[in-house]
């Protein structure tokens, strides 16, 4: 079953991420990919993640397809005017890529090539717009084209944002500029996501939770300083400092579970976004914690 | 008012290496406002060379370096000056300084300042860029402050999830564009008409270089 086949059943998506390496070795990313394959529903493939130069989300996603892991693209409007990424999404719909996050990206001043010019040209609610006229036939300019691509296109949200209303705004937007599903930043206060979720469910939009797993009380300090729009409760850095150096990071995955478990549970949202960050072999076993294997 | 900077002197001096005698040129409009290329700057130059074993045939604040005719008149004065000097160094803008190309086409020309933007002065010597000459105005749908310019991305229908806080991931000073022009169409009432407009892909053609305008051609029209 499809990615857009599972969410349109109503039954519950669990997505991950797959970050392409800077380099040609790619053994490590296949080894996920195989770790990864038959459990979830899809994987993210991010594109040059936090402006870092990387491989490019589209030779990734074509090589997810090879390995049987069904790729939703991620494309951001960093490094490519409205030319290069209508071109790139015609190009990964030929590949047989049929699923798309849209989505502004990173500034270059957060990665490892500060002096780009970051390009910008578009953003990521005009760029559902283009993927949507894609969907139809035409360009951005209008131009009918010879065949339609047949994208299911997505966006990102944070539920957690502060100031909160902006975003929900912006929310408002990427639903009306097509976007089909969500997928959020991470989040921890399940209550404040249900909160969220309130005003979610006046669209007709499917929402996956994120949720990055928390290795210990330092990373989850760090969070709450360092990452816009994440913010771990107190209860559930003690719960970590509690269960000592050595059961942190078991700790932090029975949270994640935990909180995926009660997602679904309650039918709070339609589906769960794990980004592993470099610990995707836990992956599996988040999920089996959750019940989800 | 176009902000510049004064080019560090080794850099400077890097580049007139091989030249011994100056004309120095500034500007007493934005130069002026900026400390780049009034008559104190100029003083400054001149010393500043001359400890380097160099010559100052002359010096002359433009009244606005970036008005090619104007300057012309101004500097006939100064002729033998210039003439005497290897070549001229310009301490005003891009703009100022591709005057005196224009003027003197034998004369090497020098750059004394990087232009670093449109800015607005908040206080003495002190400028914000508020204003990115895209060529297509939008500030009239969003509350009067400009995204393009005051956001790093320049989003046009939101801020992205970099906002922390109410201010930007770029920099902890700098308050999100988007939070700020949220603020401000709900304190005027107009929270409907921004979060009900989406503004469309941006066209960029008015903002593409080189461009060129005959005001009175556009006056007839």
């Amino acid at each position: 079953m499809s990615f857009k086949d599972i969410l349109n059943s109503k039954k519950f998506a669990v997505t991950a991420e797959i970050g392409p390496p800077k380099g040609t070795d790619i053994k490590e990313m296949l080894h996920h990919m195989e770790l990864l394959k038959g459990k979830i529903d899809a994987a993210n493939v991010t594109d040059n993640q936090s402006a870092v130069m990387r491989i490019c989300s589209i030779a990734v996603s074509k090589l997810c397809l090879e390995h049987g892991l069904e790729p939703i693209l991620q494309m951001t409007c960093r490094d490519r005017n409205r030319i290069g990424l209508q071109s790139d999404l015609l190009g990964a719909s030929v590949l047989g890529i049929k699923n798309v996050l849209c989505m502004t990206g990173d500034h270059v001043s957060a990665g490892d090539h500060k002096g780009a010019k970051p390009v910008y040209d578009i953003e990521s609610v005009q760029l559902l717009k283009a993927v949507d006229g894609l969907n139809g036939g035409r360009d951005m300019s209008g131009n009918e084209m010879k065949g339609a691509t047949d994208f299911f296109q997505g966006a990102v949200v944070t539920p957690e944002a502060n100031p909160l209303e902006p975003q929900l705004m912006k929310f408002d937007k990427k639903v009306k500029a097509g976007a089909k599903f969500f997928q959020t930043q991470a989040i921890y206060d399940i209550g404040k996501f249900k909160e969220f979720m309130k005003h979610a469910r006046n669209f007709p939009v499917k929402v996956l939770a994120g949720f990055v797993v928390l290795k210990s009380v330092g990373m989850a300090n760090f969070l709450n300083k360092n990452v816009p729009g994440i913010r771990v409760p107190d209860e559930l850095i003690a719960e970590i400092k509690a269960a000592g150096k050595e059961k942190a990071l078991d700790t932090g995955m029975d949270i994640t579970a935990r909180h995926i478990r009660q997602l679904r549970e309650e039918c709070i949202s339609d589906g769960v976004h794990i980004m592993a960050i470099g610990m995707e072999d836990k992956v599996p076993e988040i999920m089996q914690r959750a019940g989800l294997l | 008012m176009i902000i510049t900077k004064k080019k560090d002197f080794g850099e400077l001096m890097e580049n007139l290496r091989g030249y011994k005698s100056f004309f120095l040129l500034g500007c007493s409009e934005c130069a002026t406002l900026c400390g780049t290329g009034g008559e104190p700057e100029l003083a400054e130059m001149k010393k500043a060379l001359e400890a380097e074993g160099k010559e100052v045939t002359g010096t002359f604040v433009a009244k606005t370096g970036c008005q090619v005719l104007g300057t012309k008149v101004e500097l006939k004065p100064h002729k033998d000056a210039i003439s005497k000097a290897d070549c001229i160094v310009v301490l005003s803008c891009g703009a100022g300084t591709q005057s005196a190309v224009e003027l003197y086409d034998d004369k090497p020309v020098f750059p004394a300042n990087d232009s670093l933007f449109l800015g607005n002065m908040t206080r003495l010597q002190m400028f914000d860029e508020r204003c990115s000459l895209c060529g297509k105005c939008i500030l009239d749908k969003t509350g009067g402050i400009c995204p393009i310019t005051a956001c790093p991305k320049g989003l046009l229908n939101g801020p992205c999830g970099g906002c922390k806080d109410g201010q930007c991931e770029i920099s902890p000073d700098i308050k999100c564009a988007w939070v700020r022009i949220y603020e401000r169409m709900k304190k005027l009432d107009r929270l409907k008409e921004l979060c009900e407009t989406t503004i469309e892909a941006k066209d960029w053609a008015p903002s593409q270089k080189p461009r060129t305008i005959v005001a009175r051609e556009e006056k007839k029209k």
